[in-house]
């Protein structure tokens, strides 16, 4: 049988969900959108200040306690810059990195704009460079991940 | 005392981007068939088996396992670790065969990932749909915010990953099982379009479907075949957020913490004091160059201050073992298969069946599986004689 003989069928998956964020990242979002703060919760184990918002410390095991804010401003820990594009993911070229928000204890997730990423290398070097960012929010708030980001901080 | 447990037989199809020629079922009995006849046994000799499949979604079937590697007549236990699925499984196996549960296992994964136009869109389909996931987080960029988060601490560079990917990828020439493997200069690395900085093109794993078997016993059937022994073996979990693993005291997220406590178990099982002097091939389950970095000192064979020094002398093969003879998870990483892979070379090293590939004299070899953002490792630890 030659190649052209073989069958091969068309398929896709497209299923909806809804996503239950619970109660701690509800309260997280809504800080977000109606405060402009970021806050998390401080485990009472191990006394890191855990954010994103969690309702749990995941290495004590026990529930965090009281919810407490960040500062606006952090230290870029890990990053890349996103040049390929791959189907069904949004549009290069972007940056994303983890940032340590001043007064946390863990790193949260999100896109680095206003960085010049034509020369990747250039981007990069810069990246690893200048690691304070500030947070930047939206405009119209969606009580959403997607309603801040980071820029290279404007003080260094 | 356990009776000791080795492998004692090994069946790999070959690893390529797709297989239209071939439905699932039919890959995974190549390599089970030529498992059996390695082993030099039956079917009808095998007590229980445990198959693995990672994300259902990469075939686009749920639970295709169900589909392709349980038989009729046989307990089945289904395993899923991610990337480290292959040798989670194993691992089951083994704690069936010391719990008494079983003489004979049959292990087996599968990977169908040819049939996926979007693979990176899946990937992104692991991670947290509430805090990360609007991120682009694909198995790439989970290896790219490493990779520099690496530069940034030991002063990485991009020389440093392409070294790596080049002796790989030019290793995987002498495995006749990398379908289409090439040779790959540092330059020509560095030469491949960027797909997320730093990572390069010609770095990245590529897509390979394939299936592999692994026959565990014990006891005399063990010892009347070449077995592989196992000498120790260690699985550890993480946390699954990746930002979460930042500042922890036991140690940052390119630490790798569960694999550097599987390697300690593991050690300690086998008697090993001095990894560095006593294994002699490492076959690593590292898609990407920055993850073998990090499991140098976490295999604690380096110090986490000497990672850098050490990459460079495993680039200049200028270390005592062997790295990834078959060209590594890097050359060929059919991801639910690929941990087990990396078992099934070792058996083949220290029982010396491995062709080209061979090491000479190899008595000690060591098998590691990585899954989800490092969230689950394994080590195996295989030897040429019972211990």
């Amino acid at each position: 049988m030659t190649t052209d003989d073989l069958l091969v069928l068309p398929g896709n998956w497209n299923f909806d969900y809804q996503y239950f964020a619970g109660e701690t990242a509800s309260r997280f979002f809504a800080e977000l959108r109606d405060r402009r703060r970021i806050m998390g919760r401080r485990c009472p184990s191990c006394r890191r200040l855990l954010i994103p918002a969690r309702s749990y410390c995941d290495v004590c095991y026990v529930e965090t306690g009281e919810w407490e804010e960040v500062g606006l401003s952090g230290t870029l820990e890990a990053f890349a810059i996103i040049l390929a594009h791959f189907p069904g993911l949004p549009e290069p070229p972007l940056a994303i990195g983890f940032v340590t928000l001043d007064g946390a204890d863990s790193a949260i997730l999100n896109f680095v704009r206003g960085v010049d990423l034509t020369d990747a290398d250039a981007a990069g070097a810069r990246l690893l460079r200048e690691t304070r960012v500030d947070v930047v929010f939206s405009a119209e708030p969606a009580g959403r991940i997607t309603d801040f980001h980071f820029v290279i901080s404007s003080s260094t | 005392m356990n009776d000791p447990i080795g492998i004692i037989g090994v069946g790999q199809t070959p690893y390529r981007k797709r297989n239209p020629d071939r439905s699932a079922g039919e890959l995974v009995r190549i390599a089970v068939t030529e498992a059996l006849a390695d082993a030099r046994i039956e079917l009808a000799d095998i007590d229980f088996v445990v198959g693995g499949v990672a994300p259902d979604a990469l075939s686009g079937i749920a639970d295709i396992d169900k589909a392709s590697i349980s038989l009729p007549g046989k307990p089945y236990l289904h395993v899923n670790t991610g990337g480290a699925t292959g040798s989670s499984a194993l691992l089951a196996a083994r704690t069936l065969i010391d719990a008494g549960r079983a003489d004979v296992v049959l292990v087996v994964a599968l990977e169908r990932m040819g049939q996926a136009t979007t693979a990176q869109s899946i990937f992104n389909t692991i991670f947290d749909p509430i805090y990360e996931k609007d991120f682009v987080l694909t198995t790439i960029t989970m290896a790219a915010l490493r990779a520099t988060m690496l530069m940034s601490r030991h002063g990485f560079t991009g020389e440093h990953w392409a070294g790596i990917a080049s002796r790989n990828f030019t290793q995987a020439t002498h495995n006749p099982l990398v379908v289409g493997a090439r040779p790959r200069t540092v330059q020509d690395v560095l030469d491949s379009p960027v797909l997320a900085w730093p990572i390069h093109l010609y770095e990245a794993c590529p897509i390979s479907e394939g299936a592999c078997a692994v026959v565990l016993a014990r006891g005399d059937l063990a010892r009347s075949r070449e077995t592989a022994w196992i000498l120790g073996t260690g699985a550890y979990s993480d946390t699954y957020a990746m930002g979460d693993r930042m500042h922890r005291p036991e140690g940052s997220l390119i630490e790798m913490v569960p694999l550097r406590r599987a390697a300690e178990k593991a050690y300690r099982e086998a008697g090993i004091t001095e990894p560095l002097r006593q294994v002699d091939v490492l076959e690593l389950q590292a898609p990407f160059a920055i993850i073998e970095a990090m499991a140098y000192p976490a295999l604690g064979l380096c110090d986490l201050d000497d990672s850098r020094g050490f990459v460079e002398r495993a680039i200049a093969l200028d270390i005592p073992l062997t790295v990834n003879p078959s060209g590594g998870a890097q050359a060929a990483n059919p991801v639910s298969a690929t941990a087990l892979v990396r078992i099934a070379e070792a058996a083949l090293q220290v029982r010396h069946r491995a062709g080209d590939r061979q090491v000479p004299g190899a008595r000690t070899a060591l098998a590691t599986g990585q899954g989800g953002a490092t969230q689950f490792s394994t080590v195996c630890l295989l030897g040429s004689e019972a211990p």
